[in-house]
């Protein structure tokens, strides 16, 4: 046994580099985007079909209206009713994931590389000639408000309803892809109609694939299964909400759950959008602050007090704005603490000389050091695209990232923290029972104004 | 299906897998140790998941943390306990691959001096606010438990769950942790996997170099257990929930016993997706049932197969019962068509391919190779394991689901909104009076 047994091993000196695949780009005579990832070594292959739409192209009064249109494309499309569509799909070896995000809506799936064309090929009935019938429209939507209403007793999600509605105000944000029980019941058959004639278009798409294929593989998979997707006379330009970040007064609101052993906490506000030139710092100040295991919070509240299970905070960067959030769930006799701990800790990092130098120095190092890991399998690459497609970032994004980081120092960080963390001004959510948090909550100087989501 | 990897075995019994794999500068390191809830004891439940979170808090050569010279490696690190086995795995790019074995073999071999009574406190409030998080306050998060509770006896090791009773973590102590750590972590009871990029002979030195200096322990006896109870019972408990739930359950083959992948295939057929019977029958068709699944949910000792349905709002869980029952009949009776059989192949053989892509974390390449070391003290076991799925028949299908699942013989839990007693099947009884 050598001397050095009982010595911790040492690690590289820098980052390792991160060289992003190069991505081949073709456009069909639709205007669709065809981006191309060949990769040899594993015989699977994913596809992403991005479409520039989601639920901020909700009608005001219709929230939840794009969900409900995508989740109805795939219910019958071309010849196959819904069980054969997912049939055929299950006999690929696969299923097809369609999801509605507030700014895209993405229809995808991974296949073994040999089955890619044909569950493209399917992919390409959801997207060209759904039904969109009004059997379908009726189970659907008895599904969704099902769900709605089972999402009414999760405790995460009457916190993220109201923090979300509260801190984006008028912004269409604001709502969830859900939509409400209100807006989904008052829907119409022509209204997704004339939403999917507006909004699902070629022009204001792109298909991603990776995997064990050539670019003219892909290519001409493509024009086979989607060539035949043409722009409607209906088609709208989408809608880009305004860039704005602007922040409501701070208010603390109490959703009762009786007998709840934990109280559910959300703390934050709205941040900027991906956009920022801020975007490297606020990585940086949010992995130590909340973003990783050894975060000055999850130290606190976790390690050192118990709590919790855990705790994060996140920066949820959008197109057009973004928000800051603490999220956790913490035993029901230790919520107010737990609210000060947040606050006391979102204090902490905006003082002249907050951030050490190893403090930094680690959380960058978690960063840059573990960035290679995220770029292994195909649909993380396809994913990756799907950013750069979704803000309009530059193809070397992903290469550049790990510089980007390293020239992040501590002033910085600290002044990244004072225009974009505000203690002050943060929006507080509490989902728990008022006989165990109200009044210390009370005591905090933060009388919480009881609420109920609407679902 | 060939998945390269060399196994050895060190002399204190520690067996170590590697497997290379060059696409990407990354190496995951992936740990099994063949012990669990089930090697419990009744008031002390809940101490293998508990211990497991000890692991993470340091140990005598790097005492602060184990978290802290992974994390500013770059690495991503977790680890979870189930009733039959725990581990622990770290994906690490490739220079700190002697840093994530390092950790590792320091915790195997050097835990209990970083070990404080007040360390062990503090995780066991942890652990309980998991317990908080993940089940009480969580919509039917109590019922496994109920179903556990019901279908094996007490003295069954998978009576109680992993989490524990709250009673149990708090009366346990950091010396019945010491107990434990003795008992059954050391290299014996362990498998180590390394995968990625790195060459196979370095990473079997690194490991003989980092892991040959720990003692072996005391052998870890096989679990023995009294059969399940296989009596029909029909429990009512409420919730803080929407929709009346139902779950079906029923004793199960264990893993890798005959009838599993039969059941598990039977499971797809009749719940899972949108191509399933009862989706079809109860979902689409009369629109009684707003969500379904069906698992067969194997482990080392025994199994349950489970069917779980809500109610559509305006409808019962006795029609969703009557419904299933019906399917479960016609199964029993006709079997599965051919378009389902090769549809359930189908989906088997691309599942296996497709979960070979990621190398480490729970469910990659690495942590595979574990499971079958573990469990069949061979890693070699995906096309054997893949085969028992693409050589059944039709007829297995049909046997196998009218052998186990008899919808006479189930154990039905209703699961209804509290003050809501009578929105369950009739004539079930309260889940507190059993």
């Amino acid at each position: 046994m050598t001397t050095d047994r009982f010595v911790l091993p040492a690690i590289g000196v820098s980052a390792m580099p991160v060289t992003f695949p190069a991505i081949a780009r073709d456009r069909l005579d639709n205007g669709l985007q065809v981006w191309s990832i060949s990769q040899t070594t594993v015989p699977v292959a994913s596809a992403l079909l991005v479409i520039m739409r989601g639920a901020v192209d909700d009608p005001a009064d219709r929230p939840g209206l794009a969900g409900m249109t995508a989740d109805l494309v795939d219910e019958a499309a071309g010849p196959y009713d819904a069980i054969q569509l997912a049939d055929a799909f299950a006999r690929l070896g696969t299923r097809l994931a369609v999801d509605v995000g507030s700014d895209v809506t993405t229809l995808g799936f991974t296949a073994v590389a040999h089955h890619f064309r044909a569950a493209l090929q399917l992919l390409g009935e959801v997207v060209i000639r759904p039904r969109l019938a009004a059997a379908d429209l009726a189970r659907v939507r008895d599904l969704r408000l099902s769900r709605l209403r089972q999402l009414s007793s999760v405790p995460g999600a009457a916190a993220d309803r109201v923090f979300y509605q509260t801190i984006f105000g008028d912004l269409p944000y604001a709502h969830g892809v859900l939509g409400t029980t209100r807006s989904l019941t008052a829907a119409t058959l022509d209204e997704v109609r004339a939403w999917h004639a507006r909004h699902i278009q070629p022009v204001d798409a792109t298909l991603v694939v990776a995997g064990n294929l050539t670019r003219d593989e892909i290519v001409r998979a493509a024009g086979t299964a989607l060539g035949g997707w043409r722009t409607g006379p209906d088609a709208s330009t989408g809608r880009h909400p305004p860039e704005a970040m602007t922040i409501v007064p701070p208010s603390t609101l109490l959703v009762v759950r009786p007998g709840a052993p934990q109280s559910e906490l959300r703390v934050g506000h709205t941040a900027p959008s991906r956009h920022t030139s801020a975007y490297y710092r606020l990585l940086t100040l949010n992995a130590l602050l909340g973003g990783q295991f050894l975060s000055r919070l999850n130290t606190v509240l976790r390690e050192r007090k118990g709590l919790t299970y855990g705790v994060h905070t996140a920066f949820d960067f959008r197109r057009a704005a973004g928000a800051f959030v603490c999220e956790t769930s913490v035993q029901a006799n230790g919520t107010a603490q737990a609210i000060h701990d947040v606050l006391v800790e979102y204090e902490s990092v905006r003082a002249d000389g907050a951030i050490g130098a190893d403090e930094l120095a680690r959380a960058k190092a978690s960063l840059t050091r573990g960035y290679v890991r995220h770029f292994e399998i195909a649909d993380q690459l396809v994913r990756a695209c799907a950013q750069l497609v979704i803000y309009d970032l530059d193809d070397d994004t992903f290469d550049r990232f790990v510089a980007s980081i390293e020239a992040v120092n501590a002033t910085d960080v600290v002044a990244a923290a004072r225009s974009f963390i505000h203690p002050d001004r943060s929006t507080i959510v509490v989902v728990g029972d008022p006989d165990e948090c109200q009044k210390p909550i009370e005591a905090l100087g933060r009388s919480p104004t009881v609420v109920t989501p609407e679902f | 299906m060939r998945v390269a990897f060399t196994k050895s075995t060190l002399s204190n019994g520690l067996d170590v897998i590697v497997h290379e794999d060059h696409r990407v500068p990354i190496v995951a390191v992936n740990i099994w140790y063949h012990v669990g809830s089930a090697n419990e004891v009744r008031g002390r439940t809940g101490l293998a998941h508990l211990f497991e979170h000890l692991m993470f808090e340091g140990s005598e050569h790097q005492p602060r943390s184990f978290f802290e010279p992974l994390q500013e490696a770059g690495g991503s690190l977790n680890g979870s306990t189930s009733a039959d086995r725990t581990n622990y795995w770290e994906v690490v790019p490739k220079d700190a691959a002697a840093r994530a074995l390092w950790m590792e073999a320091d915790r195997m071999g050097w835990l209990l001096p970083a070990l404080s009574d007040a360390r062990f406190a503090t995780q066991r409030d942890v652990v309980l606010n998991e317990r908080r998080q993940s089940y009480e306050n969580r919509p039917y998060g109590l019922a496994q438990f109920v179903l556990l509770e019901t279908i094996f006896p007490d003295d069954h090791p998978y009576h109680w769950p992993t989490i524990g009773y709250p009673d149990d973590l708090r009366a346990a102590t950091a010396d019945d942790a010491r107990a434990f750590f003795a008992r059954c972590y050391h290299p014996g009871n362990a498998s180590l996997c390394i995968g990625g990029d790195i060459d196979a002979s370095a990473a079997l030195d690194l490991a003989a170099r980092l892991f040959s200096d720990i003692p072996p322990g005391p052998s870890v006896p096989r679990v023995e257990a009294p059969r399940p109870i296989a009596r029909p019972r029909r429990l009512v408990m409420e919730d803080r929930v929407e929709l009346p739930r139902l779950y079906l359950a029923w004793p199960s083959p264990a893993l890798f016993a005959p009838a599993d992948a039969e059941l598990d295939l039977v499971a797809d057929l009749l719940a899972n997706g949108r191509t399933s019977r009862l989706y079809e029958r109860l979902t689409h068709e009369s629109r009684v049932a707003s969500e379904l699944a069906a698992s067969q949910g194997s482990r080392d000792l025994d199994g349950v197969f489970q069917i779980v349905a809500s109610a559509a709002p305006g409808h019962t869980l006795d029609e969703i019962e009557t419904a299933i029952a019906r399917e479960l009949r016609v199964l029993a009776r006709d079997g599965p068509t051919a378009g389902e059989l090769e549809r359930g192949r189908a989906q088997a053989e691309a599942s296996f391919i497709l979960r070979l892509q990621t190398l480490g974390g729970f469910g990659g390449c690495t942590d595979q190779l574990n499971a079958y070391n573990t469990y069949r003290g061979e890693p070699d076991f995906f096309d054997l394991d893949l085969q028992r799925y693409l050589d059944t028949t039709g007829d297995a299908l049909r046997a196998s689901s009218g052998e186990w699942l008899d919808p006479d013989r189930a154990v039905a839990l209703s699961v209804v909104p509290v003050g809501r007693r009578d929105l369950a099947l009739a004539g079930s009884n309260d889940v507190s009076q059993t």
